[in-house]
């Protein structure tokens, strides 16, 4: 059954060599040599293809003994021969995944210093460097001023390059938990005596012997096995442990008993096998292999930070370039011309903004782990937010993973017990007298007991030696009754037939606690069916009665009930045997079964789940209204699977899959139009049956989805499927086998305790506590961080155009320069940084949960009305304001506004040393240079005060600020606060520092652009009061971002 | 797979980009209707219009809050700089290299000269009054006509030798040029505190010239001084006319065929000459090669 389905789980690769091989085809029809190298390599390529395939084919299994021995050459008695062991390891390789192609840790550096905003920096910096060299060409004590500037620009690209560097290099590699996974030693027969060899050494045809705590050195067919066990968890999913035998019991490699594979456990018993695969052919390895070639989707966060690079350098080298050339036409020298381009390169680049934004995903993440969600890629953190479809696993994420006791039916009544995580309100009846028979069987009929020295863990905590289901019994007759172990005691246990796959029950014979009553009590438990065939009455209100029609269909009823709810149901029936055929000394012998096994007395059921966790539908709500699809998709029965989802939301109460429309409407499956069906429940059965389209097809018209019975493989075909539909995909998984799918969504997330390690680093995020709850409230981070990110940007961006507007007036008016281009720099790395963080720590301005995920190609991050609002309004009212204090500063000390227009050619002119001003004053050119330069602070001054009510809009994008509450994000004023101290250092006490040109500015300077920062705020709380009161207007359209 | 893949074809940019440009189903250009650019345009306008009235409006309050006969603040011009006719500059600093055989060489140097010294001819100069009081000529109010204040006449006449009247080639021609020391202009600024004229005196730049004999100068008018009677300065607005004085320089014992830098002071009480940022802070240096 799911043999078939194995070729599917590497369906990516063989379609890949069925386009290889069309090409293949196309090349050799050429025929020309170029072609033939090609189809060389091809060649390779498909024999390593065909390998693959050959190794799909795994029926090692199916063979006998014999036919093992002549495949593989070798001899079960006597191993291979250490000469024959040495040419295949020569032939095969060793036994150890190859790890994957590594980039060089060198080029990941230097990828990090040319992306982005860098190599616009680096050509700034290379042009300020020539523009130094052709200045000094001319004459040798030119200022330094250009090439100072090309140092700080390049080290402004390595420190940020550095910066997103460390934080890369913090996610690890996903190979290396597979290659922690390796068994060292092996003990092996060859020639004939059994010797221990590194495990690296082991060949196929090896005949290999494990024993209970061993991992599995290779995959292996069991040849003989005492009692061997194995853990396949991380392999399939399967939580229990697995017994290991030499026969071959299912047509599936996966299946079968007799196949050991690379990397599992051994937890008991020992085994003797035949290697039959090793290192990357194994299992495991070919899973590493997909892993690793399966490329990580680009996060929706690093598209958005690109789509705004390419905005932001497309505005950059446009207006540099119209520039140059009105530059060049306005008869500028070409020398000039280009430090103008540097100058607009560098007004428009915002060399802070990525670090402010990897320091506001930290600072997610930091608060995402106090959550319970371990990020390991910082921009999974936004990856999260913008999620709209969510693939959980069924155990352990939604469920608690522990089987617990959820009805009972005795009295010929149903019962709800409680399977909230502590089962403390128990509120069924039980004062029947048949509970307290039921109780007793319950609590003798049971192998399962408390670990020793527990006495204080809470009873659901305490760890149980025995099964799940006893284990779930145990826990809660020990709720509800108390002291189990001393209830047994005093019914001492005489005999006791365990559970087994043949009886199908459980059988045990007590002494009754009174010691006057010589009575035997036989409890029994089983599946009900098998129960019932033995009980010939039922106890009803603690009498016996007949087993008659009415009461047998009575049982059918619950039990079908129960089960319908995806219930595990047990059955429960007791006989006090006769005194005097057994008295006390009456020897019980469970081999000839010398006592009576039928004509018991059914007293009642009791079904058991692994219930939902408590926290879980009420997330799963939030998904919904946040308009989150929540995909099940569990390796369990469609009916169990179903039954959750139905009890957590994933299926609502009112919507119904085709078979339950067809129930209802009592016509057959067939005639049910799919689309009425809001909700479905698919296995993977047909899953496998369905072609792409009609996956597609599946995933837009329902839902409502539960994937049941998927092979953990088909994950991968679920989350392509999402993907296709243009949907953000959020994975869970914790096996092996979950790890290309977790590596393929667009965010993985992997169970931090039960997770495996794989799992683990296949995943972006790491879920600590294993709720699905978890995963909403770091949907709702990313959801903030997205909108925050979206403030800082705003922030960002609107400054550059108070940095951008001086160089085009200076270029097209003739006034001296308002702003240099240190001070750009740092207003951007300076001022700037610590208010744009802070924005960072913006609560939200509305329920960000009741709304839709963004549309990952319609709700950019940086769309035209931010960037129209923030370029075209405020950023043209903070130069409005720059400009005010450059003119006033210019205007109280002699220079009034006309006289500055083109003045440049004089102002600039080094020979000129009596420069008129409005009042007949004469200027030396060193006396106007320190004109300028305090022109420079006193913009830079205005830029910081305006940029100071910039942050205080920039907190809402809707709300009022008063709504926000104004002291609500403190960390805003502590940014405020930097921006006026750093602001006051540099004016303050970099005045003296050549190439910064700060100088002290007057106090009243400070104070000229408050007017407009005043301004700024009274227009953006004008332009939300407008956004609130006409939702949907044009206004609302246009002045929204 | 493929439908994954976020990498387009050039051809399919172009289109989208095309059908971005003008989108016939919808009728948008540039992701917007025409009736919906009109708008936006005429809110731009709009919106333009206001903030220009607004920087209107503050720049027309600055400047009615500004005095309009001195300036608010001097902060850069505590210390009057200095300047020199001619002033040919060369790669660094002023530099006046000329040959005496060869007119060609000064000539330019003299109708600079003559240009600068235009201003100074009595017709220009008519509007003046004569002042000899050698005291700060201070006016509290304005007497002048069309609510101005007066200025002393500086004649070029008063720099004799170097007037350019009686040596119409200022001594290039035989080795001893002169050359004119403008000090400049900065409002209300008074040289000293006390009733000392400030002087010009110009030297060998000492540290290169030891072995050179002191240089020897006639100063126009005599002693080098700038009279006070023409300090302080009003303001363009309040004294129109006003000319500043200047000192005119006769070098004597220039060596030949020799580059020597010679820096000319202005000795004066609130004149600062050791500003190490600026070379021209109360004093001026510059080159001078004579070749024979």
């Amino acid at each position: 059954m799911r043999r078939k389905s194995l070729p599917e789980i590497y369906s990516i690769e063989v379609n890949g060599t069925k386009d290889i091989e069309t090409t293949d085809t196309e090349t050799s029809g050429k025929g020309d040599g170029k072609g033939k190298w090609k189809k060389e390599r091809l060649r390779n390529h498909k024999d390593k293809q065909k390998e693959l395939k050959k190794d799909l084919d795994l029926d090692d299994h199916k063979l006998s003994t014999k036919e093992l021995e002549e495949k593989y050459g070798t001899n079960i008695i006597q191993g291979l021969t250490s000469r024959r062991a040495s040419e295949i390891l020569a032939q095969n390789g060793p036994n150890v995944l190859t790890p994957p192609k590594e980039t060089p840790e060198i080029i990941k550096f230097l990828k990090q210093m040319v992306g982005g905003f860098s190599s616009l920096l680096w050509a700034g910096a290379v042009l300020c460097f020539i523009a130094y060299l052709i200045e000094f060409s001319k004459d040798k004590s030119a200022s330094m001023d250009n090439f100072c500037l090309g140092v700080v620009l390049i080290v402004v690209v390595i420190l940020t390059g550095i910066f997103a560097y460390y934080q890369e290099a913090k996610s690890t590699n996903i190979i290396a938990s597979f290659t922690k996974m390796i068994p060292r030693k092996a003990f092996v027969i060859r020639d004939g005596e059994k010797r221990e060899i590194p495990a690296e050494q082991l060949v196929v045809g090896d005949i290999v012997e494990i024993k209970g705590g061993d991992q599995i050195p290779a995959d292996i067919r069991i040849l003989a096995s005492q009692g061997c066990k194995v853990d396949n968890s991380s392999l399939s999913g399967e939580s229990e442990p697995q017994s290991r035998s030499c026969d071959l019991t299912h047509e599936n490699p996966l299946e079968t008993k007799n196949i050991g594979f690379y990397s599992t456990t051994c937890l008991e018993g020992t085994a003797t096998g035949m290697v039959i695969n090793t290192g990357d052919r194994t299992i495991i390895g070919r899973i590493a292999l997909l892993t690793s070639s399966l490329g990580h989707e680009k996060t929706p966060i690093a598209i958005e930070i690109e789509h705004f690079v390419h905005i932001v350098a497309g505005v950059a080298v446009s207006i540099g370039i119209v520039f140059f050339i009105i530059a060049i036409c306005m008869k500028y020298r070409v020398l000039d011309a280009v430090i103008f381009l540097i100058g607009i390169i560098l007004a428009n680049v915002p060399e802070g903004l990525v670090a402010a934004v990897t320091v506001s995903l930290s600072l997610t993440a930091k608060r995402m782990a106090k959550k319970n969600c371990l990020v390991k890629n910082l921009e999974a953190v936004e990856t999260l937010g913008s999620t709209s479809v969510i693939c959980s696993d069924k155990t352990g994420t939604l469920t608690q993973n522990r089987m617990t006791v959820a009805h009972l039916w005795f009295d010929n009544q149903v019962y709800q017990a409680d399977t909230s995580e502590d089962q403390k309100d128990q509120v069924f009846d039980q004062s029947s007298a048949t509970w307290a028979s039921l109780s007793k069987i319950v609590t003798l009929c049971n192998r399962a007991e408390f670990a020793p020295s527990q006495e204080s863990v809470p009873i659901m905590k305490k760890i149980v030696m025995g099964d799940a289901s006893e284990t779930a019994l145990l826990k809660f007759s020990e709720v509800i009754i108390g002291d189990v172990m001393e209830r047994r005691k005093r019914n001492r246990k005489v005999a006791e037939i365990p559970f087994n796959s043949i009886n199908k029950f459980q059988l045990s014979i007590h002494e009754t606690e009174d010691p006057d009553d010589k009575h035997f009590l036989l409890v029994m438990k089983g599946t009900p069916e098998r129960i019932l065939e033995k009980c010939s009455t039922i106890m009803m209100r603690g009498q016996e009665q007949p087993l008659d029609e009415s009461t047998a269909e009575a049982f059918q009823t619950a039990y079908m009930e129960l089960g319908s709810l995806g219930e595990r149901v047990l059955g429960f029936c007791h006989l006090y045997l006769p005194e005097d055929e057994f008295p006390d000394t009456y020897s019980f012998d469970v081999e000839s079964m010398n006592f009576p096994t039928s004509d018991l007395c059914f007293v009642g059921l009791i079904s058991l789940i692994d219930p939902p966790r408590s926290t879980v539908p009420d997330a799963v709500m939030k998904c919904r209204s946040a308009g989150i699809k929540v995909i099940m998709v569990t390796g369990d029965h469609p009916i169990t699977a179903k039954a959750i989802a139905r009890s957590v939301g994933i299926i609502s109460a009112n919507s119904e899959t085709v078979d339950d429309i067809a129930k209802r409407l009592n016509i057959p499956v067939e005639q049910v139009n799919k689309r009425e069906a809001k909700a479905a429940v698919v296995s993977g059965m047909e899953l496998r049956e369905m072609s792409p389209e009609e996956l597609d097809e599946l995933l837009t018209y329902h839902s409502e989805i539960v994937f049941a019975r998927t092979s953990p493989q088909q994950k991968l075909i679920i989350v392509e499927g999402c993907q296709r539909q243009d949907a953000v995909v959020a994975v869970t998984g914790d096996g092996v086998n979950d790890s290309p799918a977790l590596k393929k969504a667009n965010i993985g997330i992997a169970m931090g305790c039960a997770g495996s390690d794989a799992a683990k680093n296949a995943a972006d995020m790491v879920l600590l506590d294993d709720n699905f709850a978890s995963i909403v409230t770091g949907i709702e981070e990313g959801r903030l961080i997205f909108d925050n990110l979206k403030k800082i940007i705003a922030f960002t961006l609107t400054k550059n155009i108070a940095e951008l507007i001086p160089f085009l007036i200076f270029i097209i008016a003739g006034v001296p320069l308002p702003i240099g281009t240190m001070a750009i720099l740092f207003i951007d790395l300076g001022t700037d940084i610590i208010p744009s963080v802070a924005l960072a720590y913006e609560k939200a301005e509305s329920d960000i949960m009741n709304r839709k995920p963004r549309h990952k190609k319609k709700d950019r991050l940086v769309n035209s009305h931010l960037a129209l609002y923030s370029y075209l309004q405020i950023g043209i009212l903070q130069s409005v304001g720059g400009f005010f204090a450059f003119f006033t500063v210019y205007a109280v000390q002699g220079f009034k506004p006309d006289r500055l227009l083109y003045l440049r050619p004089l102002w600039e002119n080094d020979n000129l040393n009596d420069l008129e001003d409005s009042y007949g004053q004469e200027w030396t050119k060193y006396q106007r240079k320190y004109l300028e330069w305090t022109g420079y602070t006193s913009y830079f001054v205005a830029v910081m005060v305006q940029q100071i009510a910039d942050v205080i809009i920039r907190r809402t994008r809707i709300n009022s600020i008063f709504q926000q509450g104004l002291f609500r994000n403190k960390v805003i004023w502590v940014g405020i606060a930097s921006q006026i101290i750093i602001a006051t250092i540099l004016s303050c006490g970099f005045g003296s520092v050549p190439v910064l040109n700060f100088t002290t500015l007057r106090v009243q300077y400070w104070f000229v652009a408050v007017p407009y920062a005043i301004v700024i705020w009274l227009y953006d709380e004008f332009r939300k009061l407008l956004v609130r009161r006409y939702p949907g207007s044009w206004w609302d359209k246009n002045m929204y971002y | 797979m493929a439908a994954l893949q976020e990498k387009k074809t050039c051809s399919q940019r172009m289109e989208e980009f095309r059908h971005y440009c003008w989108n016939p189903d919808t009728g948008q250009m540039l992701g917007r209707t025409l009736s919906k650019w009109v708008w936006i345009s005429l809110y731009y306008v709009a919106f333009y219009v206001v903030m220009s009235g607004l920087f209107a409006l503050a720049i027309y309050t600055l400047m009615w809050t500004i005095d309009p006969y001195t300036p608010d603040y001097q902060d850069q011009l505590k210390s009057p700089g200095v300047t020199l006719r001619p002033d040919v500059y060369g790669e660094r600093g002023l530099q006046i290299f000329y040959n005496v055989s060869d007119n060609t060489s000064w000539k330019d140097l003299t109708q600079t000269l003559h240009t600068f010294l235009s201003a100074y001819s009595p017709e220009a100069q008519e509007e003046n009054i004569n002042c000899s009081s050698g005291q700060y000529f201070i006016q509290k109010e304005f007497h002048a006509p069309n609510h101005t204040k007066f200025s002393c006449k500086f004649t070029a006449d008063m720099l004799q030798n170097c007037s350019g009247l009686t040596d119409h080639n200022f001594g290039f021609e035989e080795g001893k040029p002169c050359f004119i020391i403008k000090m400049n202009r900065i409002v209300n600024f008074l040289p000293s505190n006390n009733n000392t004229a400030p002087r010009v005196d110009c030297t060998f730049l000492e540290k290169d010239h030891k072995d050179f004999k002191p240089l020897e100068v006639d100063y126009y008018p005599s002693n080098g001084t700038f009279s006070l009677h023409y300090f302080p300065y009003y303001g363009k607005k309040a004294q129109p006319h006003y000319s500043n004085p200047l000192v005119a320089a006769k070098f004597l014992n220039i060596p030949k065929n020799k580059e020597v830098i010679i820096v000319c002071k202005i000795i004066a009480e609130n004149v600062s000459f050791d500003n190490p940022h600026d070379p021209y802070e109360g004093k001026v240096e510059f080159k001078l090669k004579i070749q024979k």
